[in-house]
């Protein structure tokens, strides 16, 4: 019998779990470290931070759902990868720290005979004084982080009311950040229900962002076939903050966020301050706090992952300026260099550079996105590391690993822009590739085919119909392998 | 005015027609199916 050792229970890991169960049955054993409870359908929590939504219909609890399944969840959070094993013995394997509150800070060690490393990402708040819940400025990364926001903005409505001018800050909290699409839907989401509310016309929206250009969303930014003309996503994109009248602070880095007011640093060395009444600033990713060991004990942490604390898998991750990134730089398999039963999907892989072109101030800062890898790309990613590992559990271990990398994989974003059956918007954009291949596509590195921009009623319905079909199949209620991710 | 204050003041505003369009129910539910149909083809062809 194999063991299976999935760190995490997010979309790439949680997706790893399900396929590896239904592939291996009773035969094998599935393991889920997670240091959550609960599954988060992410993309919602901006639903949450409007207050449209509750934490109850964009979470759910992970523990019934793998006791149906047969999958063993420890909910812990791993500290430590030992992939030789130990003097004593050669099987991998993972130590972990109970967060279960009936085991809470219990340890064990688990040995495993493949891992798979989804931790997602670290919330790294501190990377910006002041910045996040537990100081200055909000959140909606998770659904907790989320509803705290909603009474925030509840407030500011509130005061809204009463004839007080206010001035809400959205955007990201440090010049590295990525997930700008979180950003922009939820300036766009609060925007709609300050309209929706009456209160539009006293309250500014300024939207900040480390992106060169409005659209960038960390892609580079995308061009559609418009008309007979071939546009930009910076165009479709600034049109949307005409129209609704947002501010826009563009290649920004916050520097520090203080009760009421942040300070940043641009591109071109100018420093602002903008003063706020209500600030959701996103944080800056990092890898999880994981150790690594060899069989002797000694500290190999640097070899297994890069200095943001990622798992280096099967990238090139030479260092080369940005006229010579390839395609064919971004990793297909997601195994680990260095151990062939060792997987990083999700957030929690290294990408080898950015999608977007990387840029710093005069003073050395880094005002340039993160490579976004959330939502679909993770999914997938989780899926076919799933069937390779089970692959080679059934046909031993020349069996061939199933591929998808992000440069020959498309995603759709579904950007909110507001909720509301009949009077909901989205802005709805499909790419492919994610990771632009001048080779294949010379004219803007994607298919202008398959890479398309729309706003309406009809993208809100199709991010709706994602809540309840991601649910529906994160629950892995019958069909669920069905939905492709 | 700053560059980006200048580059959203001279963004394309939708008509009063695409502003319609974008809410109409008819319309929307025809690009709600293409919108899912153009996914759909597009998970796919990244699906190995």
């Amino acid at each position: 019998m194999a063991r299976v050792v999935i760190l995490g229970a997010g979309i790439s890991g949680h997706t790893a779990a399900l396929h590896l169960k239904r592939r291996l049955k009773r035969a094998h054993e599935v393991i889920v470290v997670s240091p959550n409870a609960d599954w988060n359908w992410i993309p919602s929590n901006i639903w949450v931070g409007v207050g449209r939504m509750k934490t109850q219909q964009v979470t759910f609890p992970l523990r019934p759902v793998y006791r149906r399944k047969g999958i063993d969840f420890r909910q812990a959070r791993a500290v430590a990868i030992r992939p030789e094993g130990e003097a004593d013995s050669n099987s991998g394997s993972v130590d972990i720290v109970y967060t279960d509150p009936e085991r809470l800070g219990d340890e064990e060690r688990l040995t495993y005979d493949f891992l798979i490393n989804a931790t997602g990402p670290k919330l790294n708040f501190a990377a910006t004084p002041g910045l996040g819940p537990d100081g200055n400025s909000l959140s909606v990364c998770t659904a907790r982080h989320a509803e705290q926001t909603a009474v925030a903005l509840e407030g500011v409505i509130g005061k809204l009311q009463h004839g007080e001018r206010q001035t809400l800050v959205i955007g990201v909290g440090h010049g590295a950040c990525t997930c700008e699409g979180a950003a922009f839907e939820y300036t766009f989401n609060v925007e709609h229900e300050l309209r929706a509310r009456g209160v539009r016309d006293l309250a500014e929206v300024v939207y900040l962002t480390n992106e060169y250009d409005l659209g960038d969303f960390g892609v580079g930014g995308m061009s559609f076939a418009q008309n007979g003309f071939i546009t930009s996503s910076k165009m479709w994109t600034e049109s949307l903050f005409r129209e609704r009248n947002v501010r826009a602070v563009v290649r920004a880095h916050v520097e520090r966020v203080e009760p009421g007011a942040l300070h940043y640093e641009q591109l071109d060395g100018t420093k602002g301050t903008l003063a706020f009444d209500f600030a959701m600033l996103l944080p800056p990713f990092r890898g999880a706090d994981l150790k690594a060991y060899d069989r002797q004990g000694a500290d190999i942490t640097a070899d297994l992952f890069a200095s943001n604390g990622f798992l280096k898998v099967d990238a090139d991750y030479a260092a080369k300026p940005f006229e010579d990134w390839r395609a064919e730089d971004w990793p297909s398999t997601y195994q680990s260099p260095l151990y062939s039963n060792l997987f990083g999907v999700g957030i929690a892989f290294a990408p080898p550079h950015p999608i977007s072109r990387p840029r710093s101030s005069p003073e050395g800062t880094v005002i340039s996105p993160a490579p976004p890898r959330t939502g679909m790309p993770s999914g997938v990613m989780g899926r076919v590391v799933a069937h390779s590992i089970a692959d080679r559990i059934e046909r031993g271990e020349t069996a061939p690993l199933h591929t998808a990398s992000m440069a020959s994989m498309g995603a759709a974003c579904i950007a909110s822009a507001g909720a509301g059956m009949r009077t909901g918007s989205a802005a709805a954009m499909t790419m492919y590739p994610i990771v632009p291949d001048t080779a294949r596509y010379p004219v803007s590195g994607r298919s202008l085919k398959e890479t398309t921009g729309e706003i309406g009623l009809g993208a809100h319905w199709t991010k709706l119909l994602l809540h309840y079909l991601f649910i529906y199949k994160a629950k892995g209620r019958p069909g669920w392998f069905l939905i492709p991710e | 005015m700053d560059d980006a204050a200048r580059s959203i003041a001279e963004a394309p505003l939708p008509t009063r027609r695409t502003l319609r369009a974008r809410s109409s129910l008819p319309y929307q539910l025809m690009r709600f199916v293409a919108f899912n149909l153009r996914m759909l083809r597009m998970v796919r062809k990244g699906h190995h």
